[in-house]
């Protein structure tokens, strides 16, 4: 019977031991992520958001406050002014003018859905808006339909609520 | 002295992962994913608002249903390996294995998304209701993965894993809900609302349709080697380790 090998075995080789390290380490990353992603959206949602018939009615819209303010832009009311840009937005039959500091972005256009952050003046009466972000509907319509039917459309959307 | 792995494992690996009916099912996939590069970019319509971003839309709504779907798979196969009599290891792998799948596909519903939303909205992200949600489910099974790496048994590991993807896969009905629970830039659910009012032009809706199918069919395709592969790992593990016990035994000059 031969001698048993009895000196110890090599250590763990580093590359081995950051594969048993790293899924703590992908987990600690986890955990701090997942506190940023909700420490964001609960700073987001510090700011309220309301439809133009609510502001100044509904616990919360104040007019006071920083705001989010959801309606629908407005037919003819769009007006480039310099570095500026006027419109009206629309909900329930209530109206409220927009100033917006800059050019609104995505598919901005009258008669569609937008969500516009900022601030209410009250001496000039507008809503002077530092963001906007358009609302796109769950609704998807092809471009080449039949034109009564987009006419339709467009019209129902300057109607109903956003 | 060579630490060669036993005949099981050297057999598998000169066959792969593959079987008949896997390769039915990767022709079958590869046959409707061209199906919906054609309807999604040449046959469907543009939008009227969106342009052709809708577009993008074929590929967002089928990565995320292939995510929820990957993510149901993953907390079912959790509870029959937890809660079954053989607490089966077959189970948990298959629940690993549509894990990291879901994970993939929910990064690419968020890209797509991000995309869409720059095109659309105006910006890449906006912590509403349905992002933000989004956002977490995709972290909670990143961790999901992260505690299948732990140290630990392999039983201890799987029984870990498989409470995780258990209560991980609440998140999903909140992430779909979340539009209807609160006020979100994200719109409402087209096909799958409460009405079941579905307002896509027809060619639109197909094309979704085509999408679903395709990516549902990835999904089995990709479960089916991935969970393949695993068991190759294991059976590895278990096989490499015997014969560090054989060779340990060599040198000690006993016999099994």
């Amino acid at each position: 019977m031969s001698t048993p090998d009895l000196t110890p075995r090599p250590e763990q080789s580093p590359k081995r031991q950051r594969r048993r390290i790293m899924p703590a380490v992908v987990l600690a990353l986890v955990v701090v992520a997942g506190g940023v992603v909700i420490t964001q959206a609960l700073s987001t949602a510090v700011d309220y958001y309301c439809n133009v018939d609510e502001v100044g009615e509904r616990s919360g819209c104040d007019t006071g406050r920083r705001l989010r303010i959801q309606g629908t832009v407005g037919e003819g009311t769009v007006v480039a002014a310099t570095g500026a840009t006027l419109f009206d937005i629309r909900f329930n039959g209530a109206s409220m003018k927009v100033e917006y500091a800059g050019e609104p972005g995505g598919i901005f256009k009258e008669c569609l859905p937008v969500v516009v952050h900022g601030v209410f003046d009250e001496s000039s009466g507008m809503f002077l808006g530092d963001r906007v972000e358009v609302k796109h509907s769950e609704d998807y319509v092809a471009v080449n339909d039949d034109r009564l039917e987009e006419a339709e459309a467009d019209s129902a959307a300057c109607d109903s609520s956003a | 002295m060579t630490l060669d792995p036993p005949s099981t494992v050297s057999t598998t690996s000169r066959r792969g992962t593959a079987t008949a009916a896997t390769r039915a099912v990767g022709v079958l996939t590869i046959v409707m994913i061209g199906w919906l590069g054609v309807f999604g970019l040449l046959l469907s319509p543009a939008d009227r608002d969106q342009g052709d971003a809708v577009r993008i839309m074929y590929v967002h709504v089928p990565s995320v249903w292939l995510a929820y779907l990957a993510f149901i798979v993953t907390a079912l196969a959790s509870a029959v390996h937890l809660f079954g009599k053989s607490h089966s290891m077959q189970a948990d792998r298959v629940a690993g294995a549509s894990a990291e799948i879901g994970v993939v596909f929910m990064a690419v519903t968020l890209v797509t998304g991000m995309l869409w939303g720059r095109i659309t909205w105006g910006v890449y992200w906006q912590w509403d209701a349905r992002l933000t949600t989004t956002a977490l489910l995709f972290i909670s099974y990143i961790g999901y993965l992260a505690v299948r790496g732990l140290e630990g048994s392999r039983s201890q590991r799987a029984r870990r894993s498989a409470i995780v993807g258990l209560l991980a896969v609440l998140e999903v009905p909140l992430v779909h809900w979340s539009v209807k629970l609160w006020r979100s830039l994200h719109q409402e659910a087209t096909v799958l609302g409460t009405d079941l009012d579905v307002s896509l032009d027809g060619l639109m809706l197909f094309s979704l349709f085509v999408g679903v199918v395709a990516f549902t069919l990835l999904f089995l395709w990709l479960l089916l080697h991935r969970s393949r592969v695993l068991t190759m790992i294991d059976l590895s593990a278990e096989t490499g380790l015997d014969a560090a016990l054989a060779q340990r035994r060599a040198e000690g000059g006993v016999t099994a």
